[in-house]
């Protein structure tokens, strides 16, 4: 189904079933929130034929928690470690999109090396997202007890190594806390880009493992292979942006396309795929692992020397001051684009934005549920949900 | 004690033994395979109770015991308390025509593989009557899908199972075993196909990966058990274990020549043991390396390719048995 | 068929793994090694005199985003060992129920009055428990071992002033200049040796870092930046 066949049929995907013909004995089945597949608190209401899913109506908002009201209230200083809990598998890349939005805003510049380590943060990052999202991948198609936890625990292995490289650099294995307006907070130690290399060898040298437990074995491809096609004019349309929309054919990537901080000294090869279905999806985010690998041992070793902070030091919360004007940056994070857009002029004497808005990838990826789960059954739901990688804590905020 | 006829006698002894070395297997071989999937994830099992961690399932069964018993208001009540002990029931039943060691078995039956697959077949009752009566939708459709596969797979390992009878002549279990003891075990000849396809379809009736889209947790949150609390939970989850010892008791004995020894060694239990072990074992892997089938694909793969297969084992071996003699086999 | 094989492939790789030696690691009978500027609880200490460092200024009160820092400033009176005025704080509490551990607290103290430490929160069995109150603080300032970040370490590292005159130089350069230009100014890649002497002094530092009584302007910074950063310690 695409939005124009839907407009058609005079159906709109995304409101529910008010009244539903009796006749075709449809079953409901809550996908609730509190489910041990749907990645985070998300709920999908299912009309069943059978096994067969006739209608899916996706409803956000459980982990909705305000942040954007939140920032208004609080100054830009302390709105760095808020927002490290949207996307919170690859908070890198949320402290990196806010502090870009304040410094468009404010009008900091930022030093040459925070600009090489921030994109580094942001590649590994990335392969830290994307083997999260192998692993939670084995557990939707193979279970909480079986095959697929032997591929979450894999990965989860190699997450480690990376966690505890963010550990050595910034002090916090997750929520970091290490951009700041103009920069970055904290430098990197001495013998940092051995480990580096030796975490990223280990890495690449398990890539074999993990294909052999997924995209190489035959049932998984049998479970993804033609299943949640999303054409490529329907993802444009619904704003989807990253992986998801490379998978159907678009190439199209904010790092290459529109770049910013290092990418425009690196070359980012760009993965795409045509088939647009979930086998595609997971070719995509597997060879994109192996991309930011390479370029992230490109990066570390292409640190240029220097300060890594541009602006002031915090050493009050309200420091930073905008009277008004505006700022959109968007960068690629591993679901997509993530904007954020700051206006200026807000509480606290102008130290707090007037109005924050963060445009998240996932709730768009969302948006294409309804349309890719018609005709699927709950099996091929599950599997759906998970190649297209929500992360309920962006898409609610 | 002359009031009790000799048969009953001998039924309840061999038999109560049998149950509680079977059950005792049982709990030690979750503890195994917690520990076994451990270390292919690269972690260890349990540790902390007891050495190594092998008081872990009288914690479990501890833990089981001590929770709420609570039964759903909209619940069929009957359907519901009924159902996990009649899993166990009829799992353990079928344990009573295999021989573990040289004529030591329950009963004796002349219709022992007979009895097998019948009370295999009945396994699939209580799964369903358990969705069912759980008046709760995810557990509706565990059921209805375990109807589905339970019915489905009964055919290949049916007909599969139709492969020791004929090369023994007899449906006697004790039989078979004693004639692969005399020829050569089943699995190392003629019965290879046969015991691929046995095997795979007792994974299938046992609801193990690759074939649990019954109690599929990323989908199902527990399938067929999601209303089930406590120690009849336990009761499920022991008759899953359970199921997957027996079925590897029956293919030990009907497939690799039961207590019959290897390189002409003493025959005996120890030999019916460790083969039923092995092939636990080997489940157990297969379960915690593999991503499960979707249930239309699990369909296709019995119906298209299994059942079509099965058939033509069973007109194979017939035709050899016919026609060995003739070509001067053993 | 394709099947078997690839499954028998998966079996191979997990039975591989059987033979690998675990990660597990068994805590707390094992620690795992987490680096010098771990951040877990926090610790207030005392100033290179003896005396507590807090002046009670309320910076991290006001700076703490989820607001669980509670101080009680104190009246300002003489210190018992410079004779000098200076506040303090007479009571401080933080909750670690609400704590996110963001940092921000350590980096704005003018005193390097509180520090994070490198072993774990001791977990209790009421929200009272996870209260830090002022005694436990302090307490902790010798009973744990304290992070390599405080305010005085991470002011110099983000100090825009740091690195060599080429690298300013070639930063403003590549600010206004055509792409040609910036091309040519950019400084060759040299290995990563920044903050090297300030991680091989941590364990000292816990003990022999001065902590500063006065606020830490950048001028100060600045004139200890102007030597290469191994020299820092010594310039305080």
């Amino acid at each position: 189904m695409t939005l124009a066949s839907a407009a058609r049929l005079g159906v709109d995907p995304h409101r529910d079933l008010t009244d539903y013909d009796p006749e075709a004995d449809l079953m409901v089945l809550n996908m609730g929130p509190q489910h041990p597949s749907t990645h985070g608190v998300f709920r999908v209401k299912l009309y069943l034929d059978g096994e067969t899913i006739v209608r899916a109506v996706p409803y956000v908002g459980y982990l909705h928690r305000g942040v954007e009201k939140l920032l208004e209230e609080l100054t830009f200083v302390q709105a760095t470690p808020i927002v490290d809990k949207n996307d919170y598998v690859s908070p890198m890349t949320n402290e990196q999109a806010i502090n870009m939005a304040f410094e468009a805003l404010l009008e900091v510049e930022v030093p040459r090396r925070a600009r090489y380590m921030r994109t580094l943060f942001a590649e590994m990052s990335r392969i830290s997202s994307h083997l999260l999202w192998l692993a939670t991948f084995g557990i939707d198609m193979g279970g909480a007890l079986g095959g697929g936890t032997t591929l979450f625990l894999h990965c989860f292995r190699e997450r480690e190594s990376i966690l505890d490289l963010f550990e050595l650099v910034t002090g916090a294995r997750f929520h970091y806390n290490t951009h700041t307006i103009g920069g970055n907070r904290h430098d990197i130690p001495a013998g940092w880009a051995k480990r580096v290399h030796q975490a990223l060898d280990l890495i690449a040298s398990r890539v074999d493992e993990y294909l052999d437990l997924s995209t190489k074995n035959a049932i998984f491809v049998a479970r993804t292979r033609g299943v949640g096609t999303l054409p490529a004019k329907l993802a444009l349309e619904l704003g989807i942006t990253g992986p998801i929309l490379r998978a159907s054919g678009v190439d199209h990537d904010l790092r290459r396309d529109a770049p910013f901080h290092a990418y425009d000294e690196i070359d980012v090869k760009v993965q795409t795929e045509q088939a647009g279905d979930c086998l595609a999806r997971a070719h995509v985010r597997i060879r994109e692992l192996s991309e930011s690998i390479r370029l992230s041992k490109l990066l570390v070793d292409g640190l240029p020397e220097g300060p890594i902070c541009g602006g002031r030091p915090i050493k009050n919360p309200t420091q930073f001051k905008a009277k008004d004007g505006q700022a959109y940056v968007a960068l690629e994070t591993p679901r997509g684009e993530l904007g954020t857009y700051v206006i200026g002029g807000g509480g606290n004497k102008g130290a707090s934005p007037y109005r924050l808005k963060i445009r998240p990838p996932s709730l768009h990826a969302l948006a294409a549920m309804p349309y890719l789960l018609v005709g699927g059954t709950i099996s091929d739901a599950v599997v759906i949900l998970g190649s297209l990688d929500p992360i309920m804590g962006e898409a609610d905020r | 004690m002359n009031a009790i006829h000799p048969i009953v006698l001998h039924g309840l002894i061999y038999g109560g033994a049998i149950a509680t070395v079977l059950l005792t297997l049982t709990a030690w071989g979750i503890w195994f395979e917690r520990k076994f999937a451990g270390r292919m994830q690269s972690r260890l099992g349990p540790t902390l109770v007891g050495w190594v961690g092998l008081l872990q399932p009288l914690a479990d069964a501890a833990k089981l015991l001590q929770k709420e018993d609570l039964i759903p208001d909209q619940a069929d009540r009957t359907l519901y308390l009924a159902s996990p002990p009649l899993t166990v029931f009829f799992t353990l039943a079928t344990v009573a025509v295999i021989p573990f060691s040289v004529d030591v078995a329950v009963a004796n039956l002349p219709i022992g593989v007979l009895w097998i697959l019948a009370l295999g077949g009945l396994m699939v009752f209580p799964v369903w009557t358990a969705g069912w009566a759980s008046a709760n939708k995810y557990a509706l459709l565990g059921g209805m899908r375990a109807v589905a596969q339970g019915i489905s797979y009964e055919i290949p390992m049916v007909l599969s199972a139709l492969v020791p009878v004929i090369f023994a002549g007899s449906m006697d279990v004790n039989e078979i075993v004693t004639w692969q003891a005399e020829h050569h075990w089943l699995v190392l000849g003629p019965g290879l196909f046969a015991f691929v396809i046995f095997f795979v379809s007792s994974l299938a009736e046992a609801n193990r990966i690759p074939f649990d889209i019954p109690e599929a947790e990323s989908e199902l949150v527990a399938g067929v058990t999601t209303e089930y609390s406590g120690m009849r939970f336990g009761l499920f989850y022991m008759a899953e274990y359970l199921h997957t010892l027996v079925a590897s008791a029956v293919a030990s004995a009907l497939f690799l020549g039961g207590w019959n020894g290897l390189f002409g060694l003493a025959d005996g239990i120890h030999w019916m043991l460790a083969k039923t072990l092995a092939l636990f074992f080997m489940i157990t892997w297969v379960r915690w390396s593999l991503v499960r089938f979707r249930s239309d694909q699990l369909m296709r793969l019995c119906w298209i390719y299994l059942v079509p297969m099965s058939l033509a084992l069973v007109m194979v071996s017939a035709l050899w048995v016919y026609y060995e003699p003739m070509l001067g086999g053993h | 068929m394709g099947y078997f094989i690839d499954a028998a492939r998966s079996m191979a790789r997990s039975m591989r793994t059987v033979f690998r030696k675990p990660t597990t690691i068994q805590y707390p009978a094992e620690k795992r090694d987490q680096g010098p500027r771990a951040r877990l609880t926090f610790a207030l200490v005392h100033d290179e005199h003896g005396e507590e460092a807090c002046v009670g200024c309320l910076m991290c009160e006001k700076i703490c985003p989820s607001r669980v820092i509670t101080v009680t400033a104190g009246d300002k009176r003489p210190s018992e060992v410079t004779g000098k005025k200076r506040g303090f704080a007479d009571d401080f509490v933080l909750d670690m129920n609400a704590c996110i551990y963001c940092e921000l607290c350590v980096q704005v103290c003018p005193t390097d009055a509180i520090v994070m430490t490198q072993d774990h929160m001791v977990p209790g069995f009421s929200r009272e428990d996870l209260v830090l109150t002022m005694d436990k603080l302090y307490a902790n300032e010798t009973e744990t071992t304290l992070s390599w970040g405080r305010a005085s370490n991470l002011l110099e590292m983000q100090d825009p002033k740091r690195g060599t005159e080429e690298d300013r130089a070639a930063t403003k350069q590549r600010a206004g200049a055509k792409p040609a230009e910036a091309e040519a100014a950019k400084p060759a890649a040299k290995p990563v040796k920044p903050a090297k002497a300030a991680k091989a002094e941590a364990p000292e530092a816990v003990v022999a870092e001065p902590a500063k009584v006065e606020a830490a302007e950048p001028a100060k910074t600045e004139a200890a930046q102007a030597e290469a950063s191994e020299a820092k310690p010594e310039a305080k």
